[in-house]
């Protein structure tokens, strides 16, 4: 298990360089400077701006330059926030990116898994038919629509909280809830589905003709029967809501990493997009082992191999 | 399992749709009953001493020798004072860190005489200070994108094109409190264009100190180390969430400082930021906040919307190289065909006053040319002298502008007005932020979108886009006849004289229409009924030291007639 673990991380270095490398090229492919604006630079102040950030050599110097500095963690200089480093932007909005995906995680398992457990015990009835109809609108509102609806009635109307901002536990909720809901709906889908698939199945009838409660049947077998798809469904659920998390961190003014997914590109702010694309990257293929790496604790039946 | 392979779509969902959504949104908002005459709260939920202000981004620099945008710009104008200071109304300079001048005969040499006053940290300030910033405005080992602003001292150019040494600028401190600038031109707009960020002091003890300590000295204008001069010092900057200004004791005039604290947030989706102050968030959304035109209607109903003109021109220009665009004729047609009068109304919709000129009429008493808005007879006539019978003949045109919802309404409705006047067919491109600029400085393009700030109150600002060596010159058009009248006009030492001079550049400009002007623009904002000493003025500078807040303000009364007004100290500074 843990050589596999190990072998799969080593995996991990040429898949990082190939994206390095690609976010490199893409980035200098486009058009225009970090420098360009409306206003004439003059010559020679182009130059020492060029020169700072090592924009003045060739491409491949510049490219192994950054491979090195890389190497030493570090992400480079920003263009659009010259006074900040990659690191330090990073190092600020990335903590926000987490919260914020966490409350919106913690929201969607608590009212994804109740509805669906809900839906699934009682199949086919008012408390199910209502459930379901509920998920079906969360999949279907985008955020964008979702969480100026809050604002306008949570903030606006019943002036609860506060309608944009970062700063203590009142700010979090609302885009929390705007990011969650269309997981939380997903999610009470598939915890429905996943327990009516095993509810028929042998080793159900066996624990109730065991004689054990309905209670422990639902919470000890058929959840777990149930919870199988969710767990699958967690690993890009869990990526989506870091990288979903543009729109609602433009909405609510939330200082995390997500604007800058689009942002820095149009800056043409090229170390910034990549390190936003390498956090990204490592991200994502960390989570795609650790959804592996669960999935064959939970079921036996699948080999870490 | 591939995680990549399910990556959200929404990811990519970039402004527009947001944009879109969230301006459903609020259609929906807006059609409900009007309950009141404010939009939003109105009662001061910061108390009588503090007020939450709007600043729509991170500012890139705080460094006034560096900055070059707006939300630096509006932080370095509260936090440092200069020679000069505008008037909140007039914007005419008035007495800051010099408390009188003397300019000589010729106009080019002033000297400022300065009051003793101190930086934050209690260091006396020099006139040293100020030839130490201005030298290092021009030197190209700054890398100042405003450079140029500093092109105005003698030996300027030179300096900045790396070929004299920065000590040769001319400016010089006579003493300590005596400074002696001295101009390239005799320029009349000088004083106004002193009270800009570009020319505040430079603390250079700290510069210096930091250097002596191995900390990078551009580092100096973050909060840990910074000192200014100005009324608000900052006390707090968290990346991207605030930034928290108090009254800086030391502030010459501190006495006459309003507020005791500004808290400024950096909220740049104006949705977002029109929510906030919906809210009480926010008191003013500030200057660098700008309505959006799908709302203006809807906000324009409220008692604490405010409209000023504002110095800004908005046209396209053209390049004059490629064909058909390359007659004058066709140019003088396109510009004639345009319904100014209704763009302004049914498609920008904030009040813009819609003009054919360059320069807006009576900038600084400037008499405009008075150009015709609309003519569609003349440009039919002026196309067929060009060769076209028709439009359907003239060789395809393609418009660009920069994504933005804004520019492509004005765009297809100038592109709708061409065909219906003239039969022309110009096809629009929208392109991004930088793919734009980057084809616009390479002229790569036939027509393309452009606005222009002025920098300071005069005719100039505007006109010298218009000459030949002028980098922001995109429209291959030059003619010596025109750079010689610039230049005559700059060394006119009677005011009247040298307007007559810019408007007969302007007039022979136009004539071959090197560009087509389409309005000037108007600025367009909330301020909370309770807030006292933001005044209108077409440059949208309000100085936060001017801000109260009017605890007793009764929101049944009906709107004060002067709420804006600012009331100057009595013994003016």
């Amino acid at each position: 298990m843990i050589r596999s673990i190990l072998r799969r991380l080593l995996e991990l270095v040429p898949t990082i360089l190939v994206i390095v490398l690609a976010s490199f090229a893409l980035v200098r492919l486009a058009p225009g400077s970090p420098f360009s604006s409306e206003k004439e630079i003059p010559p020679e102040v182009r130059r020492q701006l060029d020169a700072k950030y090592g924009f003045d050599k060739p491409l491949p110097v510049q490219f192994l330059r950054y491979l090195g500095n890389l190497a030493r963690g570090d992400l480079g200089l920003s263009t659009k926030y010259p006074q900040r480093t990659v690191n330090e932007i990073i190092a600020a909005g990335f903590p926000v990116t987490l919260t914020l995906a966490a409350v919106a995680l913690i929201w969607s398992l608590l009212v994804g898994i109740t509805a669906g457990i809900i839906g699934a015990v009682r199949q086919n009835t008012v408390w199910d038919h209502a459930a379901m109809a509920a998920a079906l609108v969360g999949i279907s509102i985008p955020s964008f629509v979702l969480g100026p609806l809050l604002v306008l009635v949570v903030s606006l109307r019943w002036h609860l909280l506060p309608p944009a901002g970062w700063g203590d536990w009142r700010h979090v909720i609302l885009p929390g809830l705007t990011l969650g809901t269309i997981y939380a709906a997903s999610i009470a889908r598939l915890t429905r589905g996943g327990m009516l698939e095993v509810v028929r199945s042998d080793f159900i009838r066996t624990a109730r003709a065991k004689g054990l409660s309905e209670r422990l049947v639902i919470w000890r077998h058929m959840l777990k029967g149930g919870l199988l798809p969710v767990v699958s469904y967690l690993g890009p659920a869990i990526a989506s809501m870091l990288t979903g998390s543009v729109v609602v961190e433009k909405i609510f003014n939330v200082p995390g990493i997500g604007p800058y997914f689009v942002d820095a590109a149009f800056n043409r702010d090229y170390f910034l997009v990549m390190g936003i694309v390498l956090l990204y990257a490592f991200f994502l293929l960390v989570m795609n082992l650790v959804v592996d790496i669960t999935y064959s604790l939970l079921d036996p039946r699948i080999e870490s191999s | 399992m591939n995680v990549l392979a399910a990556s959200d779509p929404r990811a990519n969902l970039c402004r527009g749709s947001v944009a879109a959504g969230l301006a459903a949104i609020w259609l929906l908002v807006g059609c409900g009953p009007q309950e009141s005459r404010y939009f939003g709260t109105t009662s001061p939920r910061h108390g009588p001493d503090e007020i939450w202000i709007n600043n729509a981004g991170e500012p890139e620099w705080l460094d006034p020798s560096k900055c070059s945008d707006g939300n630096g710009g509006e932080i370095i104008a509260n936090t440092f004072a200069g020679l000069v200071q505008p008037h909140p109304a007039t914007l005419e300079p008035l007495p800051d860190i010099a408390t009188r001048w003397d300019v000589a005969p010729d106009g080019r040499t002033y000297t400022f005489h300065l009051r003793p006053s101190e930086w934050s940290d209690g260091r006396p300030l020099t006139a040293h200070d100020f030839v130490y910033s201005f030298r290092r405005l021009v030197d190209p080992k700054t890398a100042s994108k405003y450079a140029t602003n500093g092109f105005i001292f003698k030996g300027g150019a030179a300096v900045g094109r790396g070929e004299a040494a920065p000590e040769s600028l001319g400016v010089r401190a006579l003493d300590d409190l005596t400074l002696e600038v001295e101009l390239e031109d005799p320029l009349p707009y000088f004083l106004s264009f002193l009270t800009f960020y570009s020319f505040m002091p430079i603390p250079r003890h700290l510069l210096e100190d930091l250097e002596a300590r191995g900390i990078d000295p551009e580092l100096w204008t973050r909060p840990e180390h910074i000192v200014c001069n100005g009324p608000y010092r900052m006390t707090e900057w968290v990346f991207r969430q605030r930034m928290v200004f108090e009254k800086n004791p030391r502030y010459w005039d501190a006495e006459h400082v309003g507020l005791e604290r500004v808290r400024v947030a950096m909220v740049e989706s104006y949705t977002t930021a029109l929510n906030m102050y919906a809210a009480g968030e926010f008191d003013w959304p500030g200057s660098n906040t700008s309505l959006p035109a799908e709302f203006m209607d809807y906000l324009s109903g409220f008692a604490d919307f405010h409209r000023d003109p504002y110095l800004a021109a908005y046209f396209y220009w053209i390049n004059t190289e490629a064909e058909p665009l390359d007659d004058p004729l066709v140019r003088r047609a396109l510009s004639l065909a345009i319904d100014r009068e209704a763009l302004v109304k049914y498609i920008a919709r904030g009040g813009q006053i819609p003009s054919a000129d360059l320069v807006p009429d009576g900038l600084a008493g400037y008499r405009g040319l008075g150009l015709p808005v609309f003519d569609p007879e003349e440009a039919r006539r002026l196309l067929a002298e060009a060769g076209y019978a028709d439009g359907s003949e003239v060789p395809p045109i393609t418009l660009i502008y920069n994504t933005s919802e804004g520019h492509k309404q004005v765009a297809e409705a100038i592109q709708q007005m061409w065909n219906k006047e003239l039969g022309i067919s110009v096809e629009l491109e929208n392109q991004e932020w930088k793919v734009f600029l980057s084809n616009a400085e390479l002229m790569n393009f036939q027509i393309c979108r452009m606005g222009w700030t002025g920098d300071y109150a005069d005719p100039f600002t505007f006109l010298e886009l218009l000459t030949s060596d002028c980098g922001n010159n995109h429209s291959n058009w030059s003619n010596p006849e025109y750079d010689r009248l610039l230049q005559e006009a700059n060394r006119q030492t009677d005011p009247a004289a040298r307007l007559a001079r810019l408007r007969e550049a302007e007039a022979l400009a136009l004539a071959e229409q090197p560009l087509i002007p389409l309005y000037i623009y108007t600025r367009s904002q909330l301020i909370k009924p309770y807030v006292r000493g933001i005044d209108g003025n077409h440059q949208d500078r309000h100085p936060w030291k001017y801000l109260s807040i009017d605890e007793s303000f009764d929101p049944a009364a009906p709107p004060a007639a002067d709420a804006r007004a600012v009331a100057l100290p009595a013994e003016a500074p």
